[in-house]
């Protein structure tokens, strides 16, 4: 089965938060660490920030890995796992609320395509860059 | 040299009068100025002519006017008329400079002003008794209309209440001179004729007693000064320092003139009620004033409290007390003077005169910082802080009637301490704390509403620290005054001489 | 980009309740707290590039301070900047930034610098001189806000947690040895009382901090008052959406404390630990800054056993959202010290504006202090929407949940303006001047 970064890599949408990734040097952790769930922001997601945001971040990687780091939840966790859990504990410490019904909602972004599942975790699809705070 | 005095500013105000209508108030009020400043002027001049080795009157001017009424034009000056004159003079020009520009129908308003001027300086010079009650009465009707037309709210009452009070006054005062004239026996009304006028200690009582409650009612003393909260608080700032700092002086200068003047005996018989009657009227003045909401009435009712000193002095009739009760008048007309200027500054830019709307007029950019120091400033003069010139005449008062009647005395001290009390009350909630955000767009203080105060609070430092160059023109004056009147002691023995006799 | 103001207030909820209802409404319609009118639009930039020149000082000296004059135990010459600080490039203007925000030069502006050798009195006198005569940039002020964002504990958790970390104490403990080699006063010193020189060291990594926050914002400013020079910034939102923009821009960028001792870089906060600007700096300068700092020495006067001032120091309200900008202007506290150094920059719109209201001249401090604090509930508008935008929902979202949630924050940030001190409701109305 191929990786969290395969999968991005392969599918068509993912161009920023891969190169992202990559700037932020996340790429090995993401491709052989593990198990992970990660909320994936689209290419639409980022375009969605004001501008500069997203470059003054690329010229920054610790400050990047860190918002992507938010993205990010250590074990595997699945849309009906999630059921009866109002919060996830980020990588970047910082909590995430969640809410499943009545739509998949992470934190302020939506999710698009639920329980992606990758060799070492699971991924889920989000409309929005989420943000700490 | 004095009769420009009285018919300088009276010529004026006619001059006034026939001033072209399209003048606008700016130009009518600086031609008042001018005018007032001549007289200012004259005064100064009459200062530097005035000889202080003469215990009498001088510069004396004689005119035969109505030799069968006994009515002559007589004017001559002394210590006490000479300093009342200085305050006159500059009183009036303080409050022609203290009139707002807009003032409405400005000739009017400016003519009666310099008719009551001349009207009131001539009442101190007069040597004729007649002319000292025409020219007394001559400040009535004007008084009236400046109250009437031109005052705040409630100036119909006031206005109306000022004139009964002050014809009552005259009526006494008229009884008490013609009494004096009929039963002396005297050839006419002058004021010689009077001085030398033999009357029975029983009718000097009951002529005294007249006149005190006609001049107590323009002092005013307690219980006739009802009507000066209400007129002072009505009348415009310019007024209330006229009535505040001058006519109140008529009322002490005729008493000092024609009561301890032309019955000394019976005044020193009944000097220890006239002690007691001014610490009354000290107590009841700054107990009253500290009750007040409105900084107006409080500090009309601290001149019920200060005019108390003056009696007080006068009471006591030592030479140190008297001198100080005629630099009381002084000073009092100076500090309420100023203490009525800057209440109207403050009600002009903030719009009221109630304790608990005012605040934080200290504040250095919104506030009116510089008309708060000079209230401070005028506060402690009246509280009679050292250095200023309250301190040295109330100090002189005292210093002089201690010995004469310390417990009276001993009140009107802790009456000034209550004055301090007012005066805390009023500069603190003026002054001091928050300035109120919602309210605080106030218009600057301009040069011209600065101008007067400055003056004013200038005199009040420049005296308190050289007090000499305002008691020693008084002083012959006083002692000549103190001769004239014998001891109570001496008057008692007399009496009761007389009354063996007739046993 | 992030364009609220065009966006129509499409929201069907039912018009809000709150005490604020109609400042409400105004935000779900993109638009600021301050209302939009040319007077505010006028006063906002005019103030905005009066403060951006001393602001331009200020971070520059606070980097000064904190990366060279560092632990001097006499920093007697701490406002001495250096001509290379005054030269630095600002990483948001110039040819060379990171990402120009201004079109203008990097190193000091020529305004600062004119002032810097002239002072108010207009004399080209030794700097020495227009110090003790206190005609200078009043440095104190940044340095009171500084102690605000380093007094209030609380506000930045994350930041405040490395400062106790062991890394972060092995950091300090090399560059205080380097700084202080050679001299075996301080040296024992330190060995004697550590923490006290570590406390020391946390200060001046605020000092860091401040200067880094400001060091944006300037430029931003500038380019604002450029903008409304040429006639691009025509309304209020647009304004407060500029530096909606601007800061996230800018949010990621790295918030740091390196030292120089002897030409070496210590690293005090490396940039690795992955500070930002926007969640180490510019939340907590507002929460701190704008909304609570502390009661200021000066003309009023508080009594803390009576309960003036709150017991809870999040409850603090003494910051430029609640000042009472009457006293403010005229005592030694530190607003009034901004406000005497935005007097000397003021636009000539602005000047002639002060000369047709109030006092003119005279009150101008107070005038001016009012601008302000209009500009700042702008500012404090553009971060209410900028954190809606991070953490909530766009405003013409189509779920009404969102637009409720949307709604429920708004009016949580109005309820810190209930409060009698606000002058949210003051800025409302021309009349407050």
């Amino acid at each position: 089965m191929p990786s969290i970064v395969d999968i991005a890599v392969q599918t068509e949408g993912f161009s920023t938060l891969v190169a992202a990734v990559q700037a932020a040097g996340l790429v090995e952790v993401l491709a052989t660490g593990g198990p992970f769930t990660v909320f994936a922001p689209t290419d639409d997601a980022f375009a969605k920030l004001p501008p500069g945001t997203v470059q003054t971040l690329v010229d920054n990687p610790p400050q990047l890995a860190r918002i992507l780091k938010f993205h990010v939840v250590a074990g595997c966790w699945k849309k009906d796992d999630l059921m009866t859990q109002h919060e996830l504990n980020s990588l970047e410490s910082s909590p995430i609320p969640i809410r499943v019904s009545p739509i998949f909602e992470v934190k302020n972004a939506t999710v698009l395509a639920a329980d992606i599942e990758a060799d070492n975790g699971i991924i889920h699809v989000i409309d929005n860059v989420i943000l700490m705070g | 040299m004095l009769s420009p005095l009285i018919w300088f500013p009276i010529a004026g105000a006619l001059l006034m009068a026939c001033l072209p209508a399209k003048l606008n108030t700016a130009q009518v009020r600086g031609v008042a100025l001018a005018i007032s400043g001549a007289v200012v002027l004259w005064t100064i001049g009459l200062f530097t002519q005035f000889d202080l080795s003469l215990a009498g009157f001088q510069m004396r001017e004689f005119m035969p006017w109505l030799p069968m009424l006994g009515l002559n034009y007589d004017v001559a000056v002394d210590g006490l008329s000479l300093m009342m004159i200085a305050l006159n003079s500059l009183l009036t020009w303080i409050a022609i400079y203290s009139s707002a520009k807009t003032t409405a129908r400005p000739r009017f308003f400016y003519s009666l002003i310099l008719l009551v001027s001349g009207g009131v300086a001539g009442a101190f010079l007069a040597q004729n008794l007649l002319l000292f009650f025409l020219l007394f009465e001559i400040e009535l009707v004007p008084f009236y209309l400046l109250i009437s037309i031109w005052g705040g709210t409630k100036r119909e009452y006031a206005a109306t209440k000022f004139l009964l009070y002050t014809a009552i006054a005259g009526i006494l005062i008229f009884a008490a001179f013609v009494g004096t004239v009929w039963l002396g026996g005297t050839l006419d009304f002058s004021y010689e004729q009077a001085l030398s006028a033999q009357l029975p200690i029983s009718a000097q009582v009951v002529l005294l007693s007249i006149l005190l409650v006609g001049f107590g009612i323009k002092i005013p003393l307690i219980p006739f000064h009802t009507w000066l909260p209400d007129t002072y608080v009505s009348a415009s700032p310019p007024i209330a320092i006229l009535l505040g700092g001058v006519l109140a002086k008529l009322g002490t200068y005729g008493i000092f003139r024609f009561g301890l003047g032309l019955f000394p005996e019976a005044w020193s018989l009944i000097s220890p009620f006239l002690a007691v009657w001014a610490a009354a009227s000290v107590m009841y003045g700054a107990i009253t004033a500290i009750a007040q909401k409105d900084i107006k009435r409080m500090v009309a009712y601290s001149s019920i409290g200060h005019m108390g000193y003056v009696m007080l002095g006068g009471a006591a009739f030592t030479e140190l007390s008297i001198v100080g009760a005629i630099s009381q008048m002084v000073s009092h007309g100076l500090i309420l003077a100023l203490l009525f200027h800057l209440v109207g500054v403050v009600e002009t830019k903030v719009g009221t005169r109630q304790l608990d709307q005012l605040n934080g007029l200290m504040n250095p950019l919104r506030g009116l910082p510089m008309m708060s120091a000079l209230l401070v400033l005028s506060g402690m003069a009246s509280a009679g802080i050292p250095g200023l010139v309250g301190f040295i005449t109330e100090f002189l008062v005292f210093q002089g009637s201690y010995s004469v009647f310390p417990i009276q005395t001993l009140l009107c001290v802790v009456g000034t301490g209550l004055t301090a009390v007012y005066f805390v009350i009023l500069i603190n909630r003026t002054c001091f704390g928050k300035l109120d955000n919602e309210r605080a767009y106030y218009d600057k203080v301009t040069g011209n509403e600065r101008a007067p105060a400055l003056v004013l609070a200038a005199l009040v430092v420049v005296l308190g620290l050289q007090p000499n160059w305002l008691v020693h023109w008084s002083e012959t004056t006083s002692r000549s005054l103190v001769a004239a009147v014998p001891m109570a002691q001496d008057v008692r023995i007399a009496l009761q001489a007389d009354l063996g006799r007739l046993d | 980009m992030i364009t609220t103001a065009d966006k129509q207030a499409t929201t069907s909820l039912p018009p809000s309740n709150h005490e604020f209802a109609e400042v409400v409404h105004r935000l779900e319609a993109g638009g600021s707290m301050l209302p939009d009118n040319p007077e505010n639009l006028k006063q906002i930039i005019g103030i905005y590039k009066a403060y951006a020149v001393p602001m331009d000082f200020y971070w520059r000296d606070l980097l000064y301070i904190a990366e060279h004059v560092f632990l001097n135990p006499l920093p007697a010459f701490k406002y001495f900047i250096s001509e290379k600080y005054l030269n630095r490039p600002n990483a948001y203007a110039g040819d060379n930034a990171d990402l120009r925000i201004w079109r203008g030069e990097a190193d000091a502006h020529p305004e600062l610098r004119e002032f810097m050798a002239q002072g108010e009195r207009k004399r080209k006198l030794p700097r020495l001189f227009h110090h003790l005569w206190h005609d200078r940039v009043n440095m104190e002020f940044a340095e009171a806000c500084m102690l605000a964002m380093f007094w209030h504990e609380d506000i930045n958790p994350t930041f405040n947690a490395y400062l106790e970390t062991d890394e972060y104490r092995a950091n300090s403990d090399r560059a205080i040895r380097a700084y202080f080699k050679g001299n075996p006063v301080m040296l024992g010193l330190y060995k004697l009382f550590p923490d006290m020189f570590l406390e020391q060291v946390r200060r001046l990594s605020y000092y860091a901090n401040l200067g880094l926050f400001w060091e944006v914002m300037a430029p931003v400013f500038f380019e604002m008052s450029d903008l409304y020079d040429e006639g691009k910034m025509t309304t209020v939102p647009e304004a407060m959406d500029f530096l909606v923009n601007g800061i996230f821009a800018v949010a990621g960028r790295p918030i740091y404390h390196h030292v120089y001792i002897d030409g070496e870089c210590y690293e005090i906060i490396p940039k690795s630990q992955g500070f930002t600007w926007l969640y180490e700096a510019a939340l907590p300068y507002v929460e701190a800054v704008f909304y609570r700092t502390a009661p200021f020495r000066g003309t009023k006067s508080y009594n803390a056993q009576a309960g003036q001032v709150p017991a809870d120091q999040k409850d603090f309200h003494y910051g430029i959202l609640y000042a009472d900008v009457f006293p403010v202007g005229s005592a030694g506290i530190p607003p009034t010290l901004l406000m005497q150094d935005m007097l000397h920059f003021l636009p000539d719109y602005l000047i002639e504006l002060y000369q047709q209201h109030g006092r003119g001249e005279d009150d101008m401090l107070v005038q001016l202090g009012i601008t302000f604090q209009r500009s700042m509930y702008n500012v404090t508008s553009a971060v209410i929407q900028a954190l809606r935008t991070a953490l909530l929902y766009p405003l013409d979202d189509s779920n009404l949940d969102h637009l409720r949630a949307n709604r429920a924050f708004f009016e949580q940030q109005m309820d810190r303006f209930k409060r009698p001190e606000a002058r949210l409701r003051d800025i409302q109305s021309q009349n407050y001047r």
